[in-house]
């Protein structure tokens, strides 16, 4: 694989050195790489959400960008928000008491949307939150338990 | 028994939610087992045509190509749910004498097992076919003429006819004061579940082909697998992980086979590694099943007092390439498409109708949203006609207690649609104060641009239209029709004298839906235990008895009933000291009939679940746009065993129908899909839909349900789409009877009417 580019990234805090194929996915390098799975792949093509990262601080479609793209900076996945799940961040724990999930598999990216969102807006309007979320498809929920999720964990910050 | 004393409603909060939230919980595609080969799949891209030449020669020579399997290598080379009228792989070689035909853009030809993934799609790529084409057919009615067979076993293009006859027509139209006529076009439906088809296939520690992968009814999984494979079933294991989502769309095969055929040709030739295959979103849409499109016409008659007199009507499916289930998708829809209404005169026929479309299968409602789409339709233009309100009409005639239906038979005790109807009404408060404020912080606002999403739009607001609609709807619980319906449980006990630990064996899916937290909360109940002590071990034909499908809104119901009887039989066991104490029961509920072939006379269901709806929707007659205000939902669930969990399945299932009323539209250009991508075939999104939601939990008890419950999954999708159509007859004075009611559609028809701003 002599093409391979030679990348540093941050991810969830620690340090990765890795030679990757230059077009691999920064979502399939969290994914077969690191063995992050909690990054969910819905749509490869940036609509869905399910694989949102943040990317220096900032939300980002994982499947929209490649591995060489982050070469030099820091990545957090869904497994950064708690060590454990006895130790949840609110907001996980806010989408388990409001029942804002079913199936799960858009849950990572819907809570990596939402972290610097409620950083920056800790107490967002219904319009503000359904703004905020505008770009995560769920098929299960209606959204409506989802809204009420991230009220209670603005609550509880 | 209705006995509900021991069962305490409690919204308990779901035990798989601390692996979904932290990103721990594995889905089939997180599946990642040391020294893994991957495989890629190759579709046809043929709707119809005959393989003449298959040459993988390049595709083997590919680095790290370890195998490629075609129809030759599949040892019984057919399948399917109600009949196996599909081949594993379409091609040459195989004992199949059909199988060397695509009948399907998505058949599959070929499975590529590499070290890399992108070994194997490399050389997908290479794999050299030449076809012969044949004529397609996409037309349903062209179809129905059989000028060109598809399946030329089946001998017709007609998979299945269903017809009812009750009463004396012309004695019901003699009765009829009033007559309302329909012509009803219903679009596919993709089930869009966030997780796209993925699994593991490998040899367990036993020996046995194993598949993981996230299905609906891991038995029936293992039964099509071992008969495909010609292995007995004791020689082939399949465990659900973490499903994303199913609605339906997973009841049918995807990769199970090829996963557990490749598992099987590695293992003969010595290579004992698992393979693990995940779909794109775009082979996902492509490769699997839809809701069915469906024509209906249809003629109602009631008196000039509102009492219905005669209905008659047909109703035609297109059912695609491939049987899947959509014989029995008919049984339902030639049921629901009279309604929820006692009528003394019926007259229906209804059709599955092969073409070389993508086939059409399961997806929450089974035929019903199809046939309530008419039904209520048609209540609701009898509303019109007679001056009366849509409520006081269905009041009229709707099913209770002793009312025949269609099929000349009562349906079984506890019909509670009259009490639901009630309950929306008033809790929506349908006799007064409409139009209400809207209300909430987003609701607030009615500028045009925000409501469209159309920044250019002049700000003026008088090109918006308010109105109000009414639906209701019942559905089965449970397999119908005479199909085998049965649940298994088996419960151990462990301790001395007082018991410490219980385990629930189920095979009963959790799709999303919760279903596990359920079973967890009945086995408590059932044994009188804390919930905290029951132990799950779900979803692995290895441990558990066959649960059946998670489908049919029957999971609850059939789960809880096989819970219920296993408890018992392990505290029997017990009472006599068996340490530990083992409690296993097959439940099963009262027979159903199929449908008697010339009068459609039988028993269909055991059990049916009741909803009612209205809708408060704004429309823009100026560019089409529509806006769901609120839609309340009255649901009889029977026995509310997790509030929560039930709420979301309201929410939940209205966002899916509001999705197939107005915005998801399924392009197909002969035989193949144009959008199978989300960025063109559209969702809801968090900014589409409904703006509120009301769940109105009824609670009248089910004589047959686990402590009094109703299944419930499906019936809140039935109303939505007619509740919409009426409320925007109400906003226009215009029926439409076609969705989805994309802004186009609208407005082209407000125009055809003169309706617009100047």
């Amino acid at each position: 694989m002599k093409d391979n580019q030679s990348i540093s990234v941050t991810v969830n805090g620690k340090a990765y050195q890795r030679a990757v194929e230059p077009r691999l996915l920064l979502s399939d390098f969290l994914r077969h790489e690191l063995g992050l799975t909690g990054t969910h792949v819905g749509c490869e093509h940036g609509v869905c959400g399910a694989c949102t990262v943040l990317f220096d601080g900032q939300p980002v479609r994982s499947c929209l960008l490649f591995a060489v793209q982050a070469n030099g900076h820091e990545v957090l996945t869904v497994e950064s928000l708690a060590e454990d799940q006895d130790a949840l961040h609110p907001l996980q724990q806010a989408f388990w008491e409001k029942h804002g999930l079913q199936c799960g598999f858009c849950t990572p990216g819907i809570l990596m949307t939402l972290l610097p969102f409620l950083e920056s807006n800790p107490n967002p309007t219904d319009a503000e939150i359904r703004l905020a979320l505008s770009g995560n498809l769920c098929r299960c929920t209606g959204y409506q338990h989802i809204v009420e999720a991230v009220k209670l964990a603005a609550q509880n910050a | 028994m209705t006995d509900s004393s021991n069962l305490q409603s409690h919204s308990l909060t779901r035990i798989d939610a601390g692996g979904k939230v932290t990103g721990a919980t594995q889905y089939p595609g997180d599946l990642t087992p040391d020294n893994l080969l991957h495989g890629k799949v190759l579709f046809s891209g043929q709707p119809h045509a005959r393989m003449l030449s298959i040459d993988l020669s390049a595709a083997e020579a590919v680095p790290g190509v370890v195998m490629i399997l075609t129809a030759k290598d599949v040892p019984v080379n057919e399948y399917g749910l109600i009949m196996p009228d599909q081949p594993v792989l379409v091609g040459l070689g195989s004992q199949n004498r059909y199988a060397d035909v695509s009948l399907w853009e998505a058949d599959q030809v070929a499975v590529v097992i590499a070290e890399t993934e992108a070994a194997a799609a490399k050389a997908r790529g290479l794999i050299q076919i030449s076809w012969e084409q044949l004529p397609i057919v996409t037309d349903v009615f062209e179809a129905m003429k059989d000028e060109l067979v598809l399946h030329p076993w089946h001998g017709s293009n007609i998979l299945k006819h269903y017809q009812i006859r009750k009463g004396d027509m012309a004695a019901g139209w003699a009765e009829a004061d009033v007559i309302v006529e329909g012509d009803y076009r219903l679009p596919y439906q993709e089930h869009a579940y966030l997780q796209p088809e993925a699994g593991l296939g490998y040899i367990d520690a036993a020996g046995r082909v194993t598949v993981e992968v996230a299905g609906q009814w891991a038995h029936e999984d293992l039964v099509q697998v071992a008969h495909a494979l010609g292995l007995p079933e004791n020689q082939v294991r399949v465990i659900y992980p973490a499903i994303g989502g199913a609605f339906g769309g997973r009841e049918d095969l995807s990769l199970q086979i090829v996963l557990g055929l490749a598992a099987m040709r590695l293992k003969e030739m010595g290579i004992e590694r698992p393979v693990r295959i995940i779909w794109t979103r775009e082979e996902s849409i492509l490769g699997h099943h839809k809701r069915h499109p469906a024509y209906v016409k249809t003629k109602w008659g009631a008196t000039k007092d509102g009492k219905l007199t005669a209905i008659t009507a047909e109703l035609i499916l297109d059912s695609g390439s491939y049987a899947c289930t959509s014989t029995k998708v008919l049984g339902n829809a030639n049921l629901m498409v009279t309604g929820p209404y006692e009528v003394p005169h019926a007259h229906v026929d209804s059709y599955a109708v092969t073409t070389n479309n993508v086939p059409g299968g399961a997806f929450r409602g089974f035929g019903g949203p199809q046939g309530a789409f008419a039904a209520e339709s048609q209540m609701n233009k009898l509303a019109e006609a007679l001056g009366m309100d849509p409520v006081e009409l269905r009041l009229k005639n709707v099913l209770r207690d002793g009312s025949l239906l269609t099929t000349q038979t009562p349906l079984p005790p506890g019909i509670s649609l009259a009490e639901v109807i009630e309950r929306c009404a008033q809790e929506f408060n349908w006799d007064k104060g409409w139009p209400p404020a809207l209300a909430g912080d987003d609701h607030q606002s009615q500028e045009r641009s925000q409501f469209t999403g159309i920044q250019s739009l002049p700000p003026d607001t008088k090109s918006l239209r308010r109105g109000r609609g009414f639906a209701c709807s019942f559905k089965n619980v449970g397999f119908s029709f005479g199909f085998p319906e049965r649940c298994e449980a088996t419960i151990e006990l462990f301790g001395d004298t007082e018991i410490e630990r219980v385990v629930l064996y189920h095979a009963g899916a959790d799709v999303g839906q919760g279903a596990h937290t359920v079973f967890k909360q009945m086995a408590a109940a059932a044994l009188g235990v804390d919930v905290e002590m029951v132990e799950l071990d779900m979803s692995d034909t290895a441990t558990s008895g066959d649960s059946g499908s998670a489908s049919a809104s029957r999971l609850t119901w059939m789960a809880g009933n096989s819970i219920r009887g296993a408890a018992e039989k392990a505290l029997e066991a017990w009472q006599d000291e068996d340490r530990p104490a083992v409690g296993h029961i097959r439940y099963s509920p009262p027979p159903t009939e199929p449908y008697d072939p010339v009068t459609g006379a039988c028993m269909p269901n055991f059990s049916y679940g009741y909803v009612a709806q209205a809708a408060d929707v704004t429309v823009d007659i100026e560019t089409g746009h529509i806006r769901i205000e609120r839609i309340t939902c009255a649901n009889d669930v029977g026995k509310a065993i997790n509030p929560i969990s039930i709420q979301g399945q309201i929410e939940g299932a209205v966002v899916q129908a509001y999705g197939y009323s107005i915005l998801e539209q399924l392009q197909l250009k002969e035989g193949r899909i144009l959008n199978p991508y989300f960025s063109q075939y559209l969702i809801p999104g968090i900014k589409d839909v409904p703006r509120q939601v009301d769940s109105v939990i009824v609670e009248e008890a089910d004589p047959l349900g686990p402590w009094g419950a109703r299944g419930m999954a499906e019936m809140p999708f039935l109303p939505v789409a007619p509740a919409i159509t009426a409320a925007l007859h109400d906003a226009t004075g215009i029926w439409f009877d076609e969705i989805p009611l994309t802004p186009y559609r609208v407005v082209s028809k407000l125009r055809e009417h003169g309706i617009g701003i100047d």
